[in-house]
């Protein structure tokens, strides 16, 4: 597809560790795209890796505790149980990324994508040690030296070593950080906290520092079914073929027109910062990760020149055909309506979210039994699930339309914040009163600092029809 | 198509096989572990103790180690079987 892409490409055969490959050098852009890209990257790794140390109200403001089996989300705490929201929630992520490829394409993939953000902090070290595009195709050629072995040593000494970082921090999300930290000081992690944190590492160190765009070409699921959003009016990163070509070199005074000649100087420069390593010109292809580099550049040339800017651009497939784009187009209010709809659900949900639980676990052992006063017995396990962030004391009432004698060691426990009491509970009731063989009972735990707090379950009780 | 599977470098297959999986797995790891906790499971079948990082991480591979299986036999059921 991209055959004469390669012709302005400077190639070398290192690092292919996919297909048959050729490195990429992506050439070093600036411009409002890449100054928009380098704020997300800022922005998304700031937070990444500043994030797991903050802390809030005595914990990790954000942990998905694993050990613990709890996640904690500032002032929320969610459980397994709560694993809906966390469902929902991926629904919602889902959504968004229909929404924003219907409307701006691979906007996901040019500025937000990890892969993206890992490869340009990679890119950018490489940069720093290597040099520039040239100075690194002339490295990669030269025949290995005290100074090659050197460089080369140097980035990925450094790779390796943010990669660590980024490992550390990946796992700090899933343990308590601040013990990590402690624990990896005096060398006493534990076997498996040492190995995700090697894995996530390597997989940072290989994904950004050689695999690259093939992972986007290559492994990404969402680059194979992302045209499947696309429609006409869907924002596209394109050349402008009518005014481009004829394509020619051409010296800075002459007018084109004269020459026959279309505004693209044939600098070959959108191909040379294009980190897919392909040629915009070509049209549109897969390989594209809209990551606006080649607009910027293109920009940068026809200012040089003197022509105007855009050659190429953002534009919709629509405007290219001179016909009217439109923003908001069935498709886009699908999505739209779909995801404020599911979202708002979710925000009240979790509104009135009761962060208190109970499960009625029946006796294992027997059905019921008999006592010796001739009464018929059920024994209940009751789990009590304090969700909330703080201590609460409940009370525990049972409630039933046939008359029942709860026996209980107490009925009022007190639950720390996030942990669970199990109770165990005796209902006993005459076999005179029993209708049928199974009868639901009701039973109630109210907190006694805000009586908002009140789950009730229903269970069942068990015994033998006396008639 | 027979073609096309012939000419992918080995490299390709391995990742077709392995990539994927890994993915499935995750899911299913997900799944699994927010409705089982592992320390549970371990020691009500009786095989010791396990920290729940431990038990998450086998889990992980266990599903890897089958939905590799599950890929590779369809990569290998793929290819053509006429002999030529
Ligand atoms: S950067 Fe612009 S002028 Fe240079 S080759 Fe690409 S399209 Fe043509
Ligand atoms: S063609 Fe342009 S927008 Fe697409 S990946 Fe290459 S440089 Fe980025």
């Amino acid at each position: 597809m991209n055959e004469n892409a390669q012709t302005a490409q400077e190639t070398d055969d290192n690092g292919s560790f996919y297909a048959k490959h050729k490195k990429v050098y992506p050439r070093q852009v600036h411009g409002l795209f890449a100054s928009l890209r380098v704020t997300g990257v800022l922005v998304l790794l700031g937070l990444y890796y500043i994030v797991p140390w903050l802390q809030w109200d005595g914990h990790q403001a954000v942990l998905f505790d694993l050990p613990d089996r709890k996640f904690y989300i500032f002032d929320l705490i969610f459980w397994p149980q709560d694993f809906f929201y966390l469902a929902v929630l991926l629904i919602i992520a889902g959504l968004s990324l229909f929404f924003f490829t219907a409307l701006a394409g691979r906007l996901w993939c040019g500025y937000a994508c990890p892969q993206t953000v890992w490869t340009e902090v990679f890119l950018w070290i490489e940069r720093k040690v290597e040099g520039d595009r040239n100075k690194q195709i002339k490295l990669d050629k030269a025949p290995m030296s005290r100074f090659k072995f050197s460089r080369k040593f140097l980035k990925h000494f450094i790779w390796i070593t943010f990669s660590a970082w980024t490992g550390f921090t990946f796992v700090g999300y899933f343990t308590p950080i601040l013990d990590l930290g402690v624990a990896l000081y005096d060398l006493a992690l534990g076997p498996w906290e040492w190995f995700w944190i090697v894995f996530y590492s390597f997989a940072t160190y290989g994904n950004a520092g050689w695999m690259r765009e093939q992972v986007c070409i290559y492994m990404c699921p969402y680059a194979r079914f992302q045209s499947a959003m696309f429609d006409k009016d869907t924002l596209i990163i394109s050349y402008d073929n009518e005014r481009g070509e004829p394509r020619g070199s051409r010296k800075k005074k002459i007018d084109p027109k004269e020459k026959g000649l279309g505004d693209c100087v044939d600098c070959t420069l959108c191909v040379q910062v294009c980190p897919t390593g392909i040629d915009i010109r070509d049209g549109l292809q897969y390989q594209c990760i809209g990551c606006a580099a080649c607009i910027d550049v293109c920009n940068e040339v026809m200012d040089k020149m003197g022509y105007e800017r855009n050659l190429v651009k953002y534009t919709t497939e629509n405007a290219i055909e001179g016909k009217k784009s439109h923003l908001l187009r069935p498709r886009v209010i699908i999505y739209l309506v779909i995801l404020l709809a599911i979202t708002a659900a979710l925000i009240y949900s979790m509104a009135t979210r009761i962060p208190l639980e109970l499960d009625i676990i029946r006796d294992r052992n027997a059905l019921y039994r008999t006592t010796s006063e001739g009464m018929i017995e059920n024994i209940y396990t009751l789990k009590i699930s304090n969700m909330d962030r703080i201590e609460h004391t409940y009370n525990i009432t049972f409630d039933s339309d046939f008359t029942i004698k709860p026996i209980l060691r107490k009925t009022q426990v007190t639950v720390a914040s996030g942990k669970v009491a199990n109770l165990s509970a005796r209902i006993q009731a005459d076999p005179l009163d029993l209708k049928s063989i199974s009868q639901d009972i009701h039973i109630t735990v109210k907190s006694l600092k805000n009586e908002s707090l009140t789950v009730t379950e229903k269970g069942v009780f068990l015994g033998p029809v006396s008639r | 198509m027979d073609k096309a599977t012939q000419d992918t470098p080995m490299i390709q297959k391995v990742i077709a096989v392995l990539w994927p999986s890994f993915l499935t797995s995750g899911v299913a790891t997900i799944l699994f572990f927010t409705a089982f906790d592992p320390q549970l499971i371990v020691s009500v079948s009786g095989y010791g103790e396990i920290t729940r990082l431990g038990g998450y991480t086998i889990g992980f591979f266990l599903f890897w180690m089958l939905t590799s299986i599950s890929c590779l036999l369809t990569c290998y059921f793929q290819r053509p079987c006429d002999p030529k």
